[in-house]
């Protein structure tokens, strides 16, 4: 009887075991086992920091454990993204991943970033670049402005050099065939007031960016670098179907470190687009200027992997590698 | 809109950070070796879970508060509790040696209201202007105007200029870490990411000001300051309240210019006021032994500097003084880019700040009056307590920035040299002034020449360019000139 006992137990302990072990190698279905940290590459209170905020907001209830925005800034968001690259693999350490992941590593200042250190999990914000104009400027439409630039060098102010819009003007030429006088300028908003007191001749940061100043009628935008008109600008053309098939822009998504188990990643994916349609963060993007643009895992990892090539290419090209 | 700021400000949360941020700045003011731009730095993480107008507004007050409550302990300690308070002592303590410290310290706190009252009057009629104007400023502009706040330097290295060239030329320095802002060439650093965007400013100075300042108290931590005496007779006499009005506006006028220019703060409003005073009286002689104007006059400048200071940091992203470069970090961590864009974009926002100075200014003139012998006991508090709760903060704060570690150490390392300055009696002004203007001067210089493909003629291309050419040259040329002309006399 003593002996029956001791094996009931045994046996209880053994399934107990591997019951827990099935619990903690984790499935859709326990997701999330404990408290959930979200890293956030640049600084609190930035447009990213907040962007994730709100999200992280919405989706709170998905949580039990707790889920936290971590700000780990540094290295024009190297530091933050490494770390959330390295972390363990159980969907524990969620990474707010932005278009530098594919900037970065090519300019020589990444750090040993790569985008393959990430399970991308979903897309879900992006801005294209907008040719911006002082009102009073001569030129009214994208192909006035490259015409000019083939006899004038143009001044164009981007928001640091080998930052996204600085990529994006180089972008433009190179499918222009044109020369800037690229600008640099310590982020967007002195380079946004520089244009405003007539000191450069244009600027290529985002629409989100400048969208106060041209509602305002001090700036004008000639055309978005973006794959089809935005939604909330339906009157500013293309570039691209003004003939420069060119779209740069940036992104934020979510992404995990690439041995993360699928079911996890899925089970995060259904949680944030879940949350990604909530009329608050829908509102708090809609007031923010922001625009929500969803694409799935796989149709992200394309979109990391076409990027990753063009500004390879395009920083090889401008000789902007370092070291 | 007048209505909107006015709620926006008149809010019990808003109000009560404002005086907390008083009370607190007062409290660090009055404590020797606590500084005003040490108070704000510490304070500054606190901030960042706040909204802006609020988190803005508690810097603001403890930034006040801590430049009058330095006057506290230089009446009575006879040792000043910031830089700003240092005139103050000349003839602050005369008073308490007579047994006045009651007198000498209520004409402290309504002169210093009324300096810090000028000023915020100042930044609400001029930033607003000059937020049109600095549309005009480009890059040469810029660089021409870091160029004559870096020629500061040597006004205000104190005994020896050339510890203070020395000094702000390891600023500028070290602002060389870090990706270059025009080619993206990352400089010394060393494969190390987190030396990539450079030397975090605040655990720089969370490290030269504060942690340096705990070292050195570390020295002395049994022995106990001493006030002995009663405080009495706050409430100024009517021939206290005409020196007061005779005085303190125009200190308040000279201390606002002051803190106008990059890099000159409270302790220059300070002494340029307390001389502009000593040199239109009637009897010089009397300054020093005691008398109402040399403490209306340093006080109202120093507090004059406040709304001064903030002039070019919110109009065109310039500190005016260390502070105004804390405030500029407290800006950007709520995603708010000082500069003209503030003027038109968060319009509320920056009226906000100007009327949260007043209330700000008032909260100290109400506090200064009827809880000065509180703030005499924190004087009293023994160092051995007060010492590892600032070392305590200055780990969390430059920790809190960036939630990198890396920053704890370079705070560390920066109290240590901090330390040794001090002890090789070198003022760690100048280097502040050679880390903030360094970078604006460097970048700016090679973007104008981006901007013109090279040529020179930019830098003298506008007439505000040229103004600040001539103010530099005057700046520089000037203390030579004036020594020619005075030995030749003597001759």
């Amino acid at each position: 009887m003593k002996k029956i006992l001791v094996a009931l137990l045994l046996l209880t302990l053994v399934l107990g075991a591997v019951v827990a072990q099935g619990a903690s190698e984790a499935s859709a279905d326990t997701y999330p086992t404990g408290p959930v940290s979200v890293i956030v590459p640049y600084a609190a209170g930035g447009g990213t920091d907040l962007i994730a905020r709100a999200l992280v907001d919405v989706a709170k209830s998905n949580f039990p454990k707790n889920i936290t925005v971590e700000n780990r800034t540094g290295g024009g968001g190297a530091v933050g993204m490494s770390y959330g690259a390295n972390a363990k693999a159980d969907g524990s350490v969620i990474t707010m991943i932005t278009v530098e992941l594919v900037t970065l590593p090519h300019t020589g200042t990444g750090a040993g970033l790569y985008y393959d250190q990430f399970k991308p999990i979903m897309m879900l914000n992006s801005a294209y670049s907008a040719i911006t104009v002082k009102a009073d400027s001569p030129y009214n439409t994208l192909t006035e402005f490259i015409n000019a630039a083939k006899t004038k060098n143009m001044r164009v102010g981007n928001s640091g050099v080998g930052a996204i819009w600085h990529l994006a003007a180089a972008g433009l030429a190179k499918t222009a065939g044109v020369n800037f006088n690229h600008i640099p300028f310590d982020g967007a908003a002195p380079a946004i007031t520089s244009l405003l007191g007539g000191h450069i001749d244009a600027i290529t940061v985002s629409y989100a960016e400048v969208d106060s100043q041209v509602r305002a009628g001090n700036l004008k935008v000639l055309a978005v670098l973006a794959p089809e008109r935005i939604s909330a600008t339906p009157n500013i053309p293309t570039a691209k179907e003004l003939g420069y098939d060119v779209a740069i822009g940036t992104w934020r998504g979510f992404g995990v470190p690439k041995n993360t188990p699928q079911p996890i990643v899925d089970k995060i994916y259904s949680i944030f687009n879940e949350a990604v349609k909530n009329p608050t963060f829908v509102q708090y993007m809609a007031n923010t200027n922001n625009i929500i643009d969803v694409l799935d895992g796989a149709e992200y990892g394309k979109k990391l992997a076409v990027d990753n090539a063009m500004f390879k290419a395009l920083i090889d090209e401008l000789g902007l590698k370092q070291q | 809109m007048l209505v909107e700021v006015l709620t926006a400000v008149f809010n019990l949360q808003i109000v009560f950070f404002i005086i907390l941020g008083v009370f607190t700045g007062i409290c660090i003011g009055a404590l020797p070796g606590l500084t005003a731009t040490m108070g704000v730095a510490l304070v500054l993480p606190l901030t960042f879970g706040m909204d802006a107008i609020p988190g803005i507004l508690l810097l603001i007050g403890v930034y006040v508060g801590a430049i009058y409550g330095g006057s506290i302990s230089a009446i009575l300690l006879r040792t000043p509790g910031t830089p700003a308070a240092a005139a103050t002592v000349l003839d602050g303590y005369e008073f308490s040696k007579r047994g006045e410290s009651g007198r000498a310290m209520g004409i402290s706190t309504v002169s210093s209201f009324v300096g810090g009252v000028v000023s915020v009057i100042a930044l609400w009629l001029i930033s607003p202007q000059l937020a049109k104007l600095a549309l005009r400023f480009s890059a040469p502009e810029f660089f021409l105007l870091a160029v004559f706040g870096l020629s500061i330097i040597a006004s205000i290295s104190g005994n020896s200029l050339a510890k203070g060239v020395l000094c702000g030329a390891l600023g500028i320095t070290l602002s060389f870490i870090g990706i270059d802002s025009i080619t993206g060439y990352p400089r010394f650093v060393f494969n190390n990411i987190n030396l990539l965007s450079g030397m975090s400013f605040i655990p720089v100075m969370i490290g030269l000001f504060a942690m340096s300042q705990a070292f050195t108290t570390i020295e002395t931590i049994f022995t106990p300051d001493q006030v002995t005496q009663k405080i009495t007779k706050v409430w100024p006499t009517k021939s206290d309240w005409k020196v007061i009005w005779r005085q303190a506006p125009i200190s308040g006028v000279i201390g606002t210019i002051i803190g106008i220019v990059p890099g000159a703060g409270a302790e220059i409003g300070a002494f340029v006021s307390y001389g502009q005073a000593k040199r239109t009286s009637g009897h010089p002689e009397l300054f020093g032994t005691g008398i109402p104007d040399g403490i209306a006059a340093p006080e109202a400048g120093n507090n004059g500097v406040t709304g001064g200071a903030l002039i070019p940091m919110l109009t065109m992203g310039v500190p005016g003084d260390a502070v105004a470069a804390i405030l500029i970090g407290a800006l950007t961590v709520q995603g708010l880019q000082p500069g003209p864009l503030l003027f038109t974009e968060h319009t509320m926002l920056v009226y906000s700040i100007f009327l949260g100075m007043f209330v700000a200014n008032v909260a100290m003139l109400v506090l200064g009056l009827s809880s000065l012998k509180l703030f005499v006991k924190v004087l009293s508090v023994p160092k051995a307590i007060l010492t590892p709760m600032i070392f305590v903060l200055c780990v969390v704060g430059s920790y809190a920035i960036n939630t990198n570690f890396f920053d704890v150490g370079v705070m560390l390392v920066f109290g240590i040299i901090g330390y040794f300055m001090q002890k090789a009696d070198i003022s760690v002004s100048p280097a502040v002034l050679g880390l903030i203007l360094g970078p604006m001067a460097e970048s700016n210089f090679r973007r104008a020449l981006l901007m013109s493909e090279g040529s020179y003629t930019i830098f003298l291309s506008s007439p505000i360019a040229w103004t600040f050419v001539v103010l530099t040259l005057f700046t520089l040329l000037g203390p030579i000139v004036g020594d020619m002309v005075r030995k030749k006399r003597q001759a």
